[in-house]
């Protein structure tokens, strides 16, 4: 295992752990996913980097195009959800346990 | 919705499955899954209403955790031994990452705690196409990772029959029992996927048919809990005396099609020495099959108490579709005799 490897796995898990057990305020989940992503998307340059290969070097603009696409998502469903819900913490969606 | 948008998302929704059932590289694999999961948002939240909405955001912060895991295994994949190929994923760290990223992604037993709650938040047609056609595109991937980690999926696939049918024992609402049902089934689906990906196929085929069947059915009589099931006979006569039959092969009872993954799968998982397994998998579908006999006495054996006047119902013309609803619950009840034909096909 390289220190760049390491390095973006520990970001990567870093972010999946705060999503999974922070769980108050849904800008902080929001925000936890979008470390995650970033992280994928350093993983993801720095392979083409070191393997010099040209073939994927168009894939973090992907990523980071997907990426946005989806934290604009999240911020939409967070306009929504506090608008419907009055609130943004995790803890009061709970309309659909019974 | 303008149907202009409506159409244009179903037709995304139909490109990302697409996209990742012919993809070869694990990236373009990832942007189908995305696609698809940024095109089923908006048909989920189209109501505003605050249970969509909050269906929407659970589903939302599932799959994209899901989609990224699955990324961050793929890239783990490509940092350890060079290959984005789909085929060539060898080292087994990513390729238990992956798999539990998927079990997200699909609401297997220890990660399904999602699935009941989304289901309950969606109008039936979305619900239908939540329990089918997205269930297609992560079996794709799951389908091309041959050697996979055994004792991982025998966990996950006897955990969820156990739990989807221990999980939709104390519920009254019909879409959380199909929630439920739905995890039994994947778990089927699941403990059979490294030694037969033929009969997983074959599955996860039966299970859409039955379930197409079933969400039509609920909308046609617009039930989304049992007690609604009580007057359904006043709607659809000639319904109401197939429906039953058609909750008893989704719990695979033997003149039924849903009796033949069972069969299959239960030989298969005898032929590979795992006994007890297969014992403990057949017990736990008494489980769903508990629930499944409910909702069929709900539906067959009780008399709801009407008024003569609201026995009459069944006269009117009903204005909807029934040509779908028709094929596939036969298709739901009677391939039952084509199981010679499908091992003779699945036998290469």
């Amino acid at each position: 295992m390289t220190p760049t490897h390491f390095a973006f796995s520990a970001a990567f898990i870093l972010g999946l752990a705060g999503l999974a057990f922070h769980r108050t305020h849904l800008l902080s989940a929001l925000l936890c996913l979008e470390g995650m992503m970033l992280s994928l998307f350093i993983a993801l340059s720095l392979w083409t980097l070191q393997l010099d290969s040209t073939n994927l070097s168009a894939s973090p603009m992907l990523l980071l195009a997907f990426s946005a696409c989806e934290a604009s998502t999240g911020l939409a469903l967070l306009v929504a959800t506090t608008r419907t819900h009055g609130t943004d913490r995790l803890q009061s969606l709970n309309l659909l346990q019974c | 919705m303008n149907p202009i948008v409506s159409c244009t998302l179903l037709i995304t929704l139909g490109l990302g499955t697409t996209i990742t059932f012919a993809s070869s590289h694990w990236f373009l694999a990832w942007m189908g899954l995305e696609i698809n999961t940024l095109a089923i948002l908006p048909l989920m939240a189209q109501h505003h209403h605050p249970r969509a909405t909050e269906a929407t955001l659970k589903y939302f912060l599932t799959q994209a955790t899901a989609a990224s895991t699955l990324l961050f295994a793929t890239t783990t994949n490509a940092w350890l031994n060079g290959q984005w190929d789909i085929q060539h994923m060898t080292h087994p760290l990513p390729i238990t990452l992956f798999t539990i990223a998927l079990a997200l992604k699909i609401g297997l037993a220890p990660l399904h705690i999602w699935l009941p709650e989304v289901l309950q938040g969606l109008d039936l047609v979305t619900g239908l196409i939540m329990s089918t056609w997205q269930k297609l595109a992560p079996f794709a991937l799951l389908l091309q990772i041959y050697p996979a980690n055994s004792t991982l999926l025998i966990m996950l696939g006897l955990a969820s029959t156990l739990i989807g049918g221990w999980g939709g024992l104390n519920q009254t609402q019909l879409r959380k029992i199909l929630a439920y049902s739905s995890i039994a089934h994947l778990g089927w689906m699941i403990l059979v996927l490294q030694f037969s990906p033929a009969l997983t196929l074959l599955t996860l085929f039966l299970y859409i048919i039955m379930t197409f069947s079933t969400f039509l059915v609920f909308h046609l009589n617009n039930a989304t809990n049992i007690n609604t099931l009580a007057t359904t006979w006043t709607k659809t006569p000639a319904l109401t005396a197939l429906t039953p039959l058609l909750l008893l092969s989704l719990g695979g009872l033997p003149p039924l099609s849903g009796f033949m993954p069972k069969w299959l799968i239960l030989q298969e998982l005898t032929k590979q020495d795992l006994a007890l397994t297969a014992t403990l998998a057949a017990l736990t579908a008494l489980l769903s099959l508990y629930f499944y006999l409910r909702l069929s006495y709900a539906l067959a054996l009780t008399m709801f108490p009407n008024n003569p006047s609201g026995t009459s119902p069944w006269r009117l013309q009903s204005p909807q579709i029934m040509y779908p609803l028709a094929l596939s619950i036969t298709a739901a009840l009677t391939l039952l005799p084509l199981t010679p034909t499908v091992t003779a096909l699945m036998m290469p």
